[in-house]
Parts: structure tokens; C-alpha cells; sequence
């Protein structure tokens, strides 16, 4: 669960990239956040993910109410987070395979879980043919289906898509959203940065709209594709 | 921290330090110097010491009595001398022994010259030995001041030698050791900097998954730890090798140096050990100092 109290974020040039917004975004949501650039989408993830903190709010994430979150701390926050970014990020010198059990290596998990886990999520975003080729070898769609299973792993309450269409053909894009929607299905918290209409238009569902740093649309929508 | 995550970590900082091979280089050599300079420069100061402490064993210095004093007056002086806070040990030579010896020494010529002599012309004297051989000076001047002493003669010039240059070497390492450690620092935290860039989108996507700052440091860490283990190795044999050589130079010259006392000089496997630990915990302290140095700096995790 995501909850925004009165939330306001004044970066140290003086600019307000947030201001006193409140949002309830539930366990097991789908919610597209939407708005022109600079209006705050970014700190917005940047604060969930704690990179920055807010000036003055509330802000909890998986029960953790950040602004009291020790750094030290932090590493556990974000071990209930997934995240997908707009350019992928896959470690070139890594195989699909190793870029997935990377994350669980990061975390100390033991070795006998990554390996029936690893194989499982690459499946699920079904690569399972190229788990041994390297991310130069794969389309833009693929990495970032690799970058998903990456996300999905470790098995995170919610999963943050910054942008996931940003940079793949459209035709793709509807694919991602899709896998997207499945895992939401199982129960996964998706919360889905974009500014492609389209895609908010065909699939529906919750659409927050930022502007100004402040909120002016949070409702469902219905959506072409159901 | 499991085996298996253990074994990974230590697996990415030897990874890293081929792939930063360029760098890791630099910074093997520089430590590698640092240490040899170090060490060299204590080994030498060492055997120095150890030559000034035989010679203090040796040498003596001599307190010419004025002639014609009595019993009590000499026994006040001995009182006055012993009690000075550097001298370690005080034996009466009289004038009779003194001639005896100095007749024994002599010649069958000289002897029969002398054998008319009916008057003693040495001084009744006391031989003394210093506990630092650095206040031999001071403790002459001392002892001169005090009454019904003639003369005090001590072998100050040859030792003030060996101990200005022993002070010299101290000085002298001590400036090339915090050189050499500010200069290793820097240079192993750059190398560090660079394996940081190289490895900047691994570290990026660790933050984001959750790695904690151990987990992420662990791997540069290890590879500072190595590079200056493997320097320490190399620069043990360097000295090995180094100090042997000259050592043996010391040891066969017979006539030159044996008169200093150099079969003194401590063998280098007498010291191999204390060399062997000093070296690699140098030599890993300032690779994974400097490395976290860096990583502190640069990683903000």
C-alpha cells in the first residue's frame, strides 16, 4: 500500500515539484500515473522509492512510514519494491539469466532458491529459450520483458514502471502492459508511470493525472480492451 | 552473509581488478614502493641500532682522578658519579694497575727503558659505561664539573656519528612513510573510482533492489585487500632479496666492518617473520583503506 499525506516537495532550487498531495493507491491497485513532463511524476517515484524525502507529509510505503525510515534502512523498503525503468538497465556483461539472479544475489537469498526461481520468472515472461543471451542480442521488447522478470524476482508487494514503453515499439508496448496486468492479477501492486495516451486509453482502469505537482484526476476509467 | 553470497562477492573483486587491470597495476606498484621504502628504510634503522647498542656495550668512557686525593674525597667523587641518572656501571682503576698493564703492553725495549722510572706518572682513573650512549656528552660535562676530576675522555665522535645518522634515517622514513601513505591512499582511491564507474549500472540496479551498503562495498573492498596483498608478497621477496644482498657484502668484508661490530647485523630470516606480517597488514590496511575511503565518497549508497 502507497499513501500520500499532504505531501509536499520543494527541491533546494526553489522549485515545487509537489504540493500537498494526498493519494491512497490500495494492495492489489493498478494505477497509471499520468501528466506532462515536470509535473512531477518523477519525484513522485523518487519519494516512494526514498531517493529523496518529502519537505513536509507523510509518506508510506509497505507499512513503512519513510519519513521515520532510518537509512540504513532503506535496503529493506526496497526489497519490497520492484522497478522497471523506461531504459531498461540490464547489465550488458550479464546473460538474461545472470541479470535476474543477480537481484537475488544482491539480497543474500540462498543459492538453491535462485536457481528454481530465476528459471520460473524468466518463463513467466517467457524467454525461456534466450536465458543465456546477452541483453545486445534481444529486442527492445524482450530486454525489457527481462527487465520485468528482474522487477518480479524477488517477489515485491509492489512493482513501479517508469515509462516501461518508453523506449519499444509500440506494437510491444501493449505486450508489456499486458504482462503488467497479469501480475497485478496475482496480486501485485503496479503503479505505471507513462504519458502514452494511447495505452491509458485502450487498457483503462485507475488514471492518476499530475499537474503542477499537484493532483487534478484521480478516477477509474473504463477501458477498450475489457 | 551465506557461503554462497561470500563466495560471489570475493569472485566480482577479483573480477574487478582485471577489469580495471590498468589501475590495479598503479596501485600494486605504488604500494609495492611504499612498502619496499618502508621496510628497507626499517630494516636499516633496526640494524643500526642493534651496531650502536654493541658499541654502547663496548665503549667506555674514562675519568682521569687529580693526583693526590684522599680517601674520602674519592669515595665522595665515586658517591657523585654513581649517583648521576646515566651511568650504569663505575670500576676504580688504580694507578699501579694501570702501569702494570700499560708495562704488559709494552715492548722489551720500552720496558727496560722504563724499568728506572721510580715515579708512577698515570692518574688513579674510573672506567665507566653509560646507559644511553646519546647523553655520553651530556654525562661528561657533568662529570667534568665535579671536583678533583681531572679529565673525562669518551669515544663521543664516532658514536655521535652513528646516532645523527641513525636520527637522519629516522626523520627521513618517517617523512617517506606519511608521503607514501597520503600518496597510496590517493592513488588506490582513484583506482577505486574507476572500477565504480566501470561498475556503475550494477551498483545503480543494486540500490534499487536493495543491496545493502555492506553488500555493495564488500567486492571493492576485497579487491584493495588483494592488490595490496599480492604487493606485500612481491615486496617481501624484493627485500628478501635486497637485504641479503647487502647483508652478505657486511658479512664478508671482515676487515672494514667488523671493527663496527657489523657481524651484529640480524640475519634476515631472524626477521622474515616479523617483515612477512608486517608487510601484508600494511599492505591489505592501506589497500582496503583506501578503497573505502572511495567508496564512501563516491558510491553514496
Amino acid at each position: 500500500m502507497v499513501e500520500f499525506k499532504d505531501v509536499s516537495v520543494t527541491y533546494s532550487s526553489g522549485v515545487d515539484a509537489l504540493n500537498k498531495v494526498n493519494l491512497k493507491i490500495n494492495d492489489g491497485d493498478f494505477a497509471f500515473i499520468v501528466g506532462s513532463s515536470g509535473a512531477g511524476k518523477s519525484t513522485l517515484i523518487k519519494l516512494i522509492l526514498k531517493e529523496i524525502d518529502a519537505t513536509s507529509g507523510v509518506v508510506t510505503v509497505n507499512g513503512f512510514n519513510l519519513s521515520k525510515l532510518r537509512r540504513g534502512k532503506v535496503p529493506k523498503l526496497r526489497r519490497t519494491i520492484g522497478v522497471v525503468f523506461q531504459d531498461f538497465r540490464l547489465i550488458p556483461t550479464m546473460t538474461v539469466y545472470e541479470n535476474i539472479a543477480f537481484v537475488l544475489r544482491v539480497i543474500d537469498a540462498p543459492a538453491k532458491y535462485i536457481r528454481s526461481r530465476v528459471p520460473y520468472v524468466i518463463s513467466l515472461v517467457g524467454l525461456t529459450d534466450k536465458s543465456k543471451a546477452y541483453p545486445t542480442e534481444l529486442s527492445g521488447g524482450e530486454q525489457q520483458r527481462v527487465a520485468l522478470a528482474r522487477a518480479l524476482v524477488n517477489d515485491p508487494k509492489l512493482i513501479i514502471a517508469d515509462e516501461p514503453t518508453g523506449n519499444i515499439d509500440p506494437a510491444l508496448s501493449y505486450e508489456i502492459v499486458e504482462l503488467l496486468k497479469g501480475i497485478n492479477e496475482c496480486g501485485t501492486t503496479i503503479l505505471m508511470v507513462t504519458h502514452e495516451h494511447d495505452i491509458v486509453r485502450h487498457f483503462g482502469g485507475r488514471i492518476i493525472n499530475l499537474n503542477k505537482g499537484v493532483i487534478s484526476f484521480d478516477e477509474v476509467v473504463g477501458g477498450k480492451a475489457k | 552473509m551465506r557461503v554462497s553470497s561470500m563466495r560471489y562477492l570475493v569472485g566480482q573483486g577479483f573480477k574487478s581488478i582485471w577489469k580495471n587491470r590498468m589501475m590495479s597495476f598503479a596501485s600494486f606498484c605504488i604500494i609495492l614502493v611504499s612498502l619496499l621504502m618502508v621496510g628497507l628504510s626499517v630494516l636499516m634503522s633496526l640494524n643500526l641500532s642493534k651496531i650502536i647498542s654493541g658499541i654502547e656495550d663496548k665503549s667506555e668512557a674514562i675519568v682521569q682522578i687529580k693526583d693526590g686525593i684522599t680517601e674520602e674525597q674519592r669515595e665522595k667523587l665515586t658517591k657523585d658519579i654513581i649517583t648521576l641518572p646515566n651511568v650504569n656501571e663505575l670500576t676504580f682503576y688504580s694507578k699501579e694497575e694501570a702501569w702494570k698493564s700499560m708495562v704488559e703492553d709494552m715492548t722489551q725495549e720500552e720496558q727496560d727503558l722504563f724499568k728506572y722510572a721510580d715515579d708512577n706518572p698515570l692518574p688513579d682513573t674510573f672506567k665507566m659505561t653509560v646507559i644511553d650512549i646519546t647523553k655520553m656528552s651530556e654525562t661528561t660535562a657533568q662529570i667534568s664539573a665535579l671536583d678533583n676530576v681531572e679529565s673525562v675522555k669518551s669515544p663521543t665522535s664516532f658514536t655521535d656519528m652513528l646516532i645523527s645518522i641513525q636520527r637522519v634515517i629516522t626523520i627521513i622514513s618517517i617523512a617517506i612513510i606519511l608521503a607514501l601513505v597520503l600518496v597510496c591512499l590517493i592513488i588506490i582511491s582513484n583506482t577505486t573510482r574507476a572500477s565504480v564507474f566501470a561498475r556503475r549500472k550494477e551498483i545503480n540496479i543494486m540500490k534499487y533492489v536493495g543491496a545493502t551498503n555492506t553488500f555493495i562495498k564488500i567486492p571493492f573492498f576485497i579487491e584493495g585487500m588483494i592488490v595490496g596483498i599480492l604487493a606485500a608478497g612481491c615486496a617481501l621477496f624484493l627485500t628478501k632479496f635486497a637485504y641479503e644482498g647487502v647483508y652478505k657484502i657486511f658479512s664478508t668484508d671482515f676487515s672494514l666492518w667488523a671493527v663496527l661490530g657489523m657481524q651484529n647485523l640480524y640475519s634476515f630470516d631472524s626477521l622474515f617473520k616479523a617483515v612477512l606480517i608486517s608487510y601484508a597488514i600494511a599492505g591489505a590496511l592501506i589497500g582496503a583503506i583506501g578503497t573505502s575511503i572511495s567508496t564512501g565518497k563516491h558510491l553514496k549508497v
